[in-house]
């Protein structure tokens, strides 16, 4: 009969061994245990979670978007009729729709809001320049989400902010007529447009986002956050010299952020 | 060799990675707690605003009549974080600055947005020694809050209302009377949602002033051809096809265009 001790550490090694076994294949919990307890500077607080409620925002929306997209129709003849049985039929359809249509406009704000953040630390700086860029690159893209979802639900609003839209779009010199072409496909707003503009919305799109949002959060990881400016325990801070106390030989060491220990 | 500042730089860094090695806080559970809360922050505020759209009407309605692309009165009007590129168009008109507001600004921001970790190389990230930095950061704000305001405030024009207007338009032009059939589809078919006409109508994205549109003599086939297809005669034309209203009745609005000389 094996004790009670003996049992609890059999146990523990079966809910171990899944675990190991997945890390010998591919590394993914050394990863994730290096994900979670990297460490971040002692000092960043509330203004550092702007871009991870960013992210939150987008999966509402990849969330709430898989949902709509069971019951919406990509078709002029039905796509006006397929948003009025969501938000009518489906049950909690209209939450769900909601949750969609405020949750872009929560997405864009908060995207601007953390740049906003990243502009005042001074965070897009050597050496995460290359991440701010992938940032600035997700802005358009955010945009471009909003301006194809707008003409999905298919109703006066969305066809004639469309229509002017892909007309503004004409104007780029060069390339606009052909960009407002394409996004037309055709000459005019069709059933070609309204699939169009929900391949690009629901495909497309989210699909550059996804990699962009992969790769700034490697760079994340990778390089790790700036501490407030304004913070005296700065991470990476100058340190003055100290000035060397007279005749008594010693020299003040560098003053030193005070270490706090977790636990 | 490296310059002196690159290889600052590359120190600061390398002493950043030790602070946070040695004073850092593991990421679980500290900062992901501020994450978490924060995120949940975030997802309520979307089910409110949901809530608050379906069972009020504060946040407009859930969804406009169907989409008619034969209908002659509409608002175009993009959603609200597209006001401070809308509203630009009120500021560039056609068709001498349009390009400025519909492409020219926006890509010039992108691209200095692009190039500002190549325009502020230097290592300080204090504010108040970024004086640059805050006039930009308060300019910007600025200018996109006054411009999101402006084009959620401006006024759009009424069909029913302009069309009591039309008297006063055919007594301050000296509208002959074949015009007035015109003038009143002019002022119920959302021509005046973009353009104005004698101080009325919505001034929209770029579009021209019409009080005077006849004194350029472009003659009625071009005015037809023009509703028919804005872009195929002026290049680059944002305004959408009014090829739906039928020959007879671009015909009213081209002899009405004609007639509109000028105020006298």
């Amino acid at each position: 009969m094996p004790s009670k001790r003996n049992r609890k550490e059999q146990m523990l090694a079966a809910a171990q061994y899944p675990l190991d076994w997945l890390e010998e294949r591919s590394g993914l919990i050394g990863g994730l245990r290096y994900f979670l307890f990297r460490k971040v500077p002692g000092d960043s607080g509330w203004w550092h979670t702007l871009g991870s409620a960013t992210l939150t925002a987008f999966l509402v929306q990849l969330g709430t978007g898989v949902i709509l997209a069971m019951y919406y129709k990509p078709d002029p003849n039905s796509a006006y009729e397929s948003v009025q049985h969501i938000n009518n039929d489906v049950t909690l359809g209209w939450l769900v729709r909601g949750m969609h249509r405020w949750g872009a406009s929560v997405f864009i704000i908060l995207i601007f809001f953390h740049m906003a953040r990243v502009f005042l630390f001074g965070a897009y700086k050597y050496p995460r320049e290359l991440n701010w860029i992938v940032g600035v690159l997700l802005l358009p893209l955010a945009l471009l989400e909003g301006f194809s979802g707008y003409l999905l639900p298919y109703d006066q609003t969305a066809y004639w902010a469309t229509v002017v839209g892909i007309n503004i779009n004409g104007t780029a010199p060069f390339l606009g007529p052909f960009l407002a072409s394409f996004l037309r496909s055709g000459s005019e707003i069709g059933a070609d447009t309204l699939s169009r503009f929900y391949s690009l919305h629901m495909l497309l799109l989210p699909g550059a986002i996804l990699g962009l949002i992969g790769l700034h959060l490697y760079l994340v990881v990778r390089l790790g956050v700036s501490s407030p400016p304004w913070s005296s325990e700065a991470a990476g801070r100058d340190r003055e010299q100290a000035p060397a106390v007279p005749g008594s030989g010693l020299v003040n060491p560098a003053p030193r952020g005070v270490t706090k220990r977790p636990d | 060799m490296p310059s002196r500042r690159l290889e600052e730089r590359r120190i600061a860094f390398q002493r950043y990675k030790e602070d946070v090695k040695r004073d850092g806080k593991p990421f679980y559970p500290y900062a992901m707690f501020h994450d978490t809360v924060m995120s949940l922050v975030v997802v309520c505020v979307i089910v409110g605003l949901a809530f608050v759209w379906h069972y009020t009407s504060l946040l407009g309605p859930s969804l406009a009549a169907k989409a008619d692309p034969g209908t002659t009165s509409f608002v175009p009007r993009p959603d609200w974080y597209f006001y401070f590129l809308f509203y630009l168009l009120r500021i560039f008109k056609w068709p001498n600055s349009v390009i400025l507001g519909t492409v020219g600004i926006p890509t010039i921001l992108l691209i200095l947005l692009l190039a500002i970790p190549f325009i502020d190389m230097r290592r300080e990230r204090r504010l108040l020694r970024r004086p640059i930095a805050i006039v930009a950061a308060v300019l910007v704000a600025l200018s996109m809050g006054v411009l999101t305001y402006k084009g959620a405030t401006a006024k759009e024009a009424l069909g029913a209302e302009l069309l009591a207007d039309v008297p006063n338009w055919v007594k301050a032009e000296k509208l002959p009377a074949q015009a007035v059939p015109g003038a009143k589809l002019f002022a119920t078919s959302g021509c005046l949602n973009c353009h104005t006409y004698l101080g009325a109508g919505g001034s929209q994205l770029g579009a021209p002033d019409l009080s005077a549109e006849g004194s350029k003599n472009k003659g009625i086939t071009f005015q037809i051809q023009h509703l028919k297809c804005p872009s195929c005669v002026n290049k680059g034309s944002p305004m959408p096809s009014f090829a739906a209203f039928g020959d007879a009745n671009l015909r009213k609005l081209a002899i009405f265009l004609e007639a509109s000389k000028g105020p006298k």
